[in-house]
Order: structure tokens, then sequence, then C-alpha cells
């Protein structure tokens, strides 16, 4: 399994739109933060993640995300969180996750 | 599964199987892969499946992470028709358990996660590390009494 992101930027709501697709793991975590890094040296603005074909996210994913979180927060961004799978929805609720991000 | 003699004690019904796999991250997807076969096969429900599978690939995250690299992690499975135990073994340089803190939401860091996760969904975890000695986590999770009605 791999992981496969798509990305473009939404105009009308000012913010970048991530569909993630596959795994995020020890082996594709360094991918996800390059491209989100990226992103944001593009442009900074919030950062929506459609999790609808995410079947697998682990503690090396979260914490990217834990990192991209704490850069948005400084500028007053977020990350949003859409469509997540039961078992990705159970990760986030345990780790307690799910309060830092919006879910929607 | 199915044809196991009820007159056999429980120690003979016990199965193993033994994975040996190089300290790197792309082999830690095949200690997972093989984690969910093996409960599916126990006959764990789909949502146990998904825990001891989550619960595997941080055990071998934390091996791959703490590990040496030159040499291998192991994972090993005993299973029984109502419980799998998982033991995932690195020769790295170790850690110290007590300053594996839980998770503080009012200041979430990117590392450090690994270990709770494990605690939350497997029923027993216990982890025995030193620094220089290396590091097994070993796991278990039984079978609810619902799916043991269905096997």
């Amino acid at each position: 399994m791999s992981l496969n992101i798509k990305k473009a930027f939404e105009n009308e709501k000012n913010l970048w739109d991530v569909e993630l697709i596959g795994e995020v793991d020890i082996y594709t975590a360094g991918d996800l933060k390059q491209v989100l890094m990226g992103l944001l040296q593009e442009k900074e603005a919030d950062i929506r993640l459609n999790c609808k074909e995410l079947d697998y996210i682990d503690s090396t994913g979260l914490g990217v995300l834990i990192g991209i979180l704490k850069r948005l927060k400084n500028i007053e961004k977020q990350i949003i969180i859409v469509n997540p799978k039961d078992n990705i929805s159970k990760l986030l609720k345990i780790t307690g996750l799910d309060k830092i991000f919006i879910m929607e | 599964m199915t044809t196991r003699c009820e007159n056999k004690s429980e120690d003979l019904n016990k199965e193993n199987v033994k994975v040996s796999l190089p300290s790197k991250p792309q082999y830690v997807s095949i200690a997972r892969m093989t984690s969910s076969v093996i409960a599916n096969k126990i006959g764990f429900n789909i949502e146990d499946i998904e825990d001891i599978k989550v619960a595997v690939g941080e055990a071998c995250n934390n091996a791959v992470i703490h590990g040496c690299e030159d040499s291998n992690f192991n994972v090993e499975f005993t299973i029984s028709s109502d419980k799998v135990i998982i033991e995932v073994r690195d020769e790295g340089k170790g850690f110290e358990v007590d300053k594996c803190p839980c998770p503080d939401i009012c200041n979430p860091k990117e590392g450090g996660l690994g270990i709770f996760i494990i605690k939350s969904l497997m029923d027993d975890v216990e982890v025995k590390s030193s620094p220089g000695k290396g590091t097994i986590i070993k796991m278990i999770k039984c079978l609810s009494e619902e799916d043991k009605a269905h096997n």
C-alpha cells in the first residue's frame, strides 16, 4: 500500500484542499510532511484534509499533522478533517486530537 | 480453527507465527498485514482487527525508530482460540518507559503517541525496555464474548 496525495487551492474558501488516498505510516509520513510544508510555502492558508479514502494513519502521520498545525496556529490558521473513516475517527478520539483539529 | 479436539489442553492448541523484518520503515506494513490476517483467522470482529493492526504498526514503528538499523526486529504471534499474544522485539538502544508521558492536548507533541495508542487499543500491554538492551513490547487482545459465540 502507498499514499497518494491530491492537492488544489480553493480560491472561494481560501484554503488548501488535500485529498489523502491510501495509508499514512512510518514509510509515507515523510512524503506527507514534504507536501504540506510545500503548500504552506506557496501560500499560508487553512488546510482541509479529505480523508474519505484514507485507510490508515499511525502516530508518525499524526505527528506530521501536529507539526503542521503548530505552524498554522502561529498564523491563526487551522487543519480541517473531513470524512474520516471509523478507524481514523477512533484514533483521533483516543489521542484527543479531535479537539485540536476542526472535525467536519 | 474449527477442527479442534475438545480434550486437547489449552497449551497444545497454541500456534506460533514468527516474522523477522529489517529495521526499515518500508517493512512495517508487512507486519501490519500479517497481524490483520491472523486476527481475522482467529475470528476477531472488524473493529478489533483494526485495533490489532494499529497496535502492531505502532510497536513496529517503535522498533524501527529505537532499534538497531543494521539488524532485524522480530514479531511473534502466539495464537489461541480466544486470544492473540503479540511480542515485538528489537535489539536497539532501548528507552526509558517511565519517561513516556500521556499526550497533553494543551501542548501536543509530534512524537511519543505510539505507546499510548497501543495501551488504549489492546487488553494488556507490557513494555520492557532498558537503555542499551533493546525493547520488548508484549500485547494481548482477547476475543469478545460475542465473537466467541460466532466461532
